[in-house]
Parts: structure tokens; C-alpha cells; sequence
């Protein structure tokens, strides 16, 4: 199977947000991105699914600047991807959604892809379109919020569970398709210090990003605020636990006004 | 004169959902009321669609096939396009869901639009839309000005309050099917395990919601968050502790790699608040942190804190609830 996975690296969670001088977006200045979240889990996902289906081969693909992309596609194949596909995108900033799945579908629809793998969502901007948009752009069936995935070789189809509002749904599908994860493994793969070192001599093909069609919508940030310091809980003096009880019940009912 | 806009409904249970009424609402606010049109699909929309009269929008296009129930985004997306093209819409807007992303993603590349998912507030100054929403898992707010010729929304849930409903007609009209190419129906669903509202799978639309943590100590423990959920009518959420250590399976998980909920009302039951949970639930609108330890870092983010034990403080939370509420 071949199988294709987008990253995005995105500013490590413990980063302090700070605003950019301009108000409209993150200060990326001395920011460190790395791979997380649901991209790093989509990537081990395509290595489980690798493994379980021999001859199999897992490219891992990401659009975005220098030289954030070029790092996160590095700790994508110390961890076992096979190939790896660059769109560089201008400095600063990383492109809109939109702009990064018309980029990615590019590069993709010239290389071999049965499966195209992505997380739910990015860490940073939280837009969870990519997938849809790839699906769109590359001509095939797109699953999202997928838990679950296995490969039924028997029966060359796709098994996954999908997590919605109505529940938990079963699902089969052929490929080719593009598959949006929910899933999230909490401890992945790490890299080992080999595979690290040669990841670094490894060759990643470089695709030039092209300018986006004046007639697609784009958005532009305006904007970009942090929410005031939370000051801390106002805590609930009491002697009995029932005492605790129905003072939180009050303020839930009379200050904060969340009580059902 | 504002351009009318489409909103694309979504069933929950038979009948309009929650997120399509908000979405209604956001699209009275920002285009006047007489500009919104209403789009429903499924096997039989006709009925359903009613409820967009109720919520004072005059006119609604319906697509009927049976293949539509289970919201195929794609499938929608192409009719959506073709019925807001026909009507000359400029805006289309959905609501908190996963169809609502999945349709805006679809939507977005096939129309050519700006989108914006997961928005909480939207505004028209002019002839410039801006879309408010949280990013870095509301750590942040970013507003966005969305250019182009068209533009394709989808919220976040309880972006908005659902209009006040009254009596009202809704003149349907019916959207062709055939003209979708074959290979936008998409493979089997093979059954749909309903969860019960109020279990984990609900979590992201719930308003309420009580999360246990580490601090429950075992999976037999549970049922006292379970308990206080059901008093409250709230879903129950956990933290990465508990579905790593398998005490809930992991659809249950607050956190970067879980769930992000933003409920009117959020209680952290034994969790200490690492950056990880922290991340799923901040955007919370209020934070009740219940723990032991004092020093817990869930206490600097939260609104009310009790430091206590618990196994007691719980179960007597329960109880004034229920009391409270007449159960």
C-alpha cells in the first residue's frame, strides 16, 4: 500500500503565546515547532498500518516555510517514513488551510497514494480542513474523525470506527481515499539516535509552491488576542463536605449562572 | 443590499439539530432575516425542514434521496454549491459539527470560498466579513477578514444562542440529485452504535460537562463523576490518566490529543491540570476544579475551587444537586 501523510509542525505546546508587534498574528520569533498532536500520531499510524501490510511504503509530505517543514519532514523519517515531499512555502507564517491542501494536493497527485493519511487537525490554527480539501482537490472519498483503522487485506477495504455527535459509526471503504484521524496515541514512536543521524543525509524532493488563483477566497489575520491571565480559583471555604456542596450550587446558580 | 445566505441543516434525532437553529441565528445577525435561506438533505427532508419556518426563515431548498442520510459532506457539498450558485448566496454557514467541517472543507475548494471553521462569533462591517474563533486549543483567539468571492463558515458549538421559535411557514424547494457524479457516494457504512447522549461521544456539543482524573484512583470509581453527570444532565469527560490507564475507553479524553469542548460549565474532578488536558477544555466558559492537593495547577485556571477529598466531596455534590434540582 502506499500510503501518503501530511504534516504540519506547529509550536510546541509548552510555548509561551506571545502577539506579534503587527496585533494580527503569534510572535513565531524564537517560537520552537516541532511534530505533535494529531500529525504525529497520523505518522504513527501510517508506520502501523506499514508494518502490518508488507511491501507497503509511507511518504510523508508537508507544504509550509523554512525551515520549520524541512525539520518536521526530517523527524517524520527518523521515525520510519520511507519518503518525504517538501512544498516550501514563503517565510513566516504558514499558509491559510485552504492554500496547504491546494499545495499538498499538488505534490501528492505526482506520487503514488492509495492512502492519504492527516490528523483531525493542526495544533495552532484548529481548522481540521485539509483532509476534505486534499479529497476534494485529488478526486477521491474522504473519512474523518476516524478511530480505529485497520487494513482488511481479505477483503482489500478499509475498517475504521468514526466518532460524531450520533455516536461511535462503523465503517468499511476502498481505496483509494483521504482519512482525517481522531485518533491520537498518547505515547508514539520516538526516533532512535541512527535513525535521527541518517534522517539528516536522507534527500527530500523539493516542490516549488505556486501562486494561489485570484479567483479562490483567502483569509487574511486581523487579529490575534490572548486571553487575560486567569487569576485563579476563587476557592470554597467549608467545614463538612455538604457545606462545600451547596455553596459551590449556590455560586454555580447565583454568580455564575451555569446551573442547569 | 445584502446577498442572501444559505444555512445547511443537519438532523439530530429526526429533527433540525441544536448547531443548525445557532447556525440560523449567526446568519439572521450578520444578513437580516428576510436574506437567510434554509438547505436540508436526506431521505425525507420535507418534514425536518419545517423547523426552519419555526426558526423564521421563509425559504428552504431540500434534496431527497435516500443515499443522503448520514450526511455524505461531499455529495452535500456539490448540492449546496449548485443551490447557493442558483440563488446567487454569497455566504454559506453550518454549524458545530463534524459534517459542518467535513461540508466547509468540501465546500471551500469546490466554490472557490474563504473558510473559517470552528467560529464563535461573525460580524459584516461593510462589505467585509470577519470570523472570530479559538486557536492553539483556546489558548489564543484569532479573528480572520475572509476574502473572495464566496465564503463557506462553520461554527463552533454554541456560537450562538437558537432563535426564539414561532409558528411559521417555510417554502420548500427541491434540489436535484442526479446530477452528482457517481463517485461522490462514498463506501458502506457498515451501523452506527448510538451512544447515549451524555456518554463521551457527546462531549463536544454538551454544555455541561464533568471530567475524573487520576485523582478517582480506579475504574470502579467512575460512576461517582458518572452520578454527578447524570444529576447535572451533563457528559462526562476523563483525562489522558484514566483512558491510558484504560479506566474509560479513549473517545472520553479531554486534551490535545482528546477532545476540545468548550461547555458553559466544566468540572475537573481529580485532575491536576497538565498543559495536555488543559488544552481540550480552557475555552470552558466556566471552570469548577475539584482536588485534594491544593497546589494542583488546575486551580490557577479554574473559577471555583474546592481543595478536598473527592469520595466525599462528590458524592455530597451530587446529592445538594439533585436536591437543587428537584430530582
Amino acid at each position: 500500500m502506499e500510503i501518503v501523510v501530511c504534516v504540519k509542525p506547529v509550536p510546541d505546546a509548552e510555548t509561551r503565546l506571545r502577539v506579534a508587534p503587527d496585533g494580527t498574528t503569534l510572535d513565531i520569533e524564537a517560537v520552537k515547532f516541532v511534530l505533535t498532536g494529531y500529525d504525529e500520531s497520523a505518522v504513527e499510524q501510517a508506520l502501523l498500518l506499514k508494518e502490518a501490510t508488507p511491501g507497503s511504503k509511507v511518504h510523508v509530505v508537508s507544504a509550509g516555510p523554512p525551515p520549520r517543514a524541512e525539520e518536521a519532514l526530517r523527524a517524520s523519517l527518523a521515525l520510519g517514513c520511507d519518503l518525504a515531499t517538501w512544498v516550501e512555502t514563503p517565510p513566516g507564517v504558514s499558509p491559510d488551510p485552504l492554500s496547504a491542501a491546494r499545495a499538498l494536493a499538488r505534490a501528492i497527485s505526482t506520487i503514488p497514494h492509495d492512502l492519504v493519511l492527516c490528523g483531525k487537525n493542526a495544533g495552532d490554527d484548529e481548522a481540521g480542513v485539509v483532509a476534505g480539501a486534499l479529497a476534494e482537490l485529488l478526486g477521491v472519498p474522504d473519512h474523518s474523525a476516524v478511530l480505529d483503522l485497520r487494513w482488511d487485506a481479505a477483503s482489500s477495504r478499509l475498517r475504521f470506527q468514526r466518532s460524531t455527535e450520533a455516536g461511535m459509526e462503523k465503517w468499511e471503504a476502498p481505496l483509494p481515499c483521504v482519512v482525517a484521524l481522531q485518533q491520537a496515541w498518547n505515547d508514539p514512536r520516538t526516533a532512535k539516535l541512527p535513525a535521527i543521524l541518517k534522517s539528516r543525509r536522507s534527500p527530500i524532493a523539493k516542490v516549488a509552491s505556486e501562486p494561489i488563483a485570484s479567483t479562490a477566497g483567502t483569509t487574511r489575520p486581523t487579529k490575534f488576542e490572548l486571553p487575560p491571565p486567569r487569576t485563579g480559583a476563587k476557592l470554597i471555604e467549608f467545614k463538612t463536605p455538604e457545606e462545600a456542596a451547596q455553596k459551590l450550587v449556590k455560586v454555580l446558580k447565583e454568580e455564575a449562572k451555569v446551573f442547569p | 443590499m445584502t446577498s442572501p445566505t444559505l444555512v445547511v441543516g443537519e438532523l439530530h434525532e429526526g429533527v433540525l439539530s441544536d448547531s443548525t437553529k445557532e447556525a440560523v441565528s449567526v446568519a439572521q445577525s450578520v444578513s437580516g432575516k428576510e436574506n437567510v435561506v434554509g438547505f436540508l438533505a436526506g431521505s425525507s427532508p420535507r418534514g425536518p425542514a419545517a423547523g426552519f419556518g419555526r426558526c423564521g426563515v421563509a425559504k428552504a431548498f431540500v434534496a431527497e434521496d435516500p443515499r443522503l442520510d448520514g450526511a455524505v459532506a461531499a455529495v452535500v457539498a456539490h448540492l449546496v454549491a449548485s443551490a447557493a450558485d442558483s440563488l446567487g448566496a454569497e455566504l454559506v454557514i453550518v454549524g458545530g459539527s463534524v459534517f459542518g467541517r467535513d461540508l466547509v472543507a468540501r465546500l471551500g475548494t469546490r466554490w472557490n470560498a474563504a473558510v473559517a471553521t470552528g467560529v464563535t462569533s461573525l460580524t459584516r462591517t461593510g462589505a467585509t466579513l470577519e470570523a472570530r474563533r479559538p486557536v492553539f486549543g483556546g489558548r489564543a483567539t484569532e479573528t480572520r477578514q475572509l476574502q473572495g468571492p464566496h465564503v463557506a463558515i462553520a461554527l463552533r458549538p454554541h456560537a450562538s444562542a437558537a432563535p426564539p421559535e414561532s409558528p411559521g411557514d417555510v417554502a420548500l424547494t427541491a434540489v436535484p440529485v442526479d446530477g452528482v457524479p457517481a463517485s461522490f457516494w462514498v463506501p458502506k457504512r457498515l451501523g452506527t452504535e448510538v451512544v447515549a447522549r451524555g456518554a463521551g461521544p457527546g462531549l463536544t456539543d454538551a454544555s455541561i460537562i464533568v471530567s475524573g482524573g487520576r485523582g478517582v484512583r480506579a475504574a470502579e470509581n467512575f460512576r461517582l463523576i458518572d452520578e454527578l453527570a447524570a444529576s447535572l444532565g451533563a457528559a462526562v469527560g476523563a483525562s489522558r490518566a484514566v483512558t491510558d490507564a484504560g479506566w474509560r475507553p479513549e473517545n472520553y479524553q479531554v486534551g490535545q490529543t482528546g477532545k476540545q469542548v468548550s461547555p458553559q460549565l466544566y468540572i475537573a474532578v481529580g485532575i491536576s491540570g497538565a498543559i495536555q488536558h488543559l488544552m481540550g477544555m480552557i475555552s470552558s466558559r466556566v471552570i469548577v476544579a475539584i482536588n485534594s492537593d491544593a497546589t494542583a495547577p488546575i486551580f490557577k485556571v479554574a473559577d471555583y475551587g474546592i481543595v478536598g477529598d473527592l469520595f466525599q466531596v462528590v458524592p455530597a455534590l451530587t446529592q445538594e444537586v439533585k436536591r437543587a434540582r428537584g430530582q
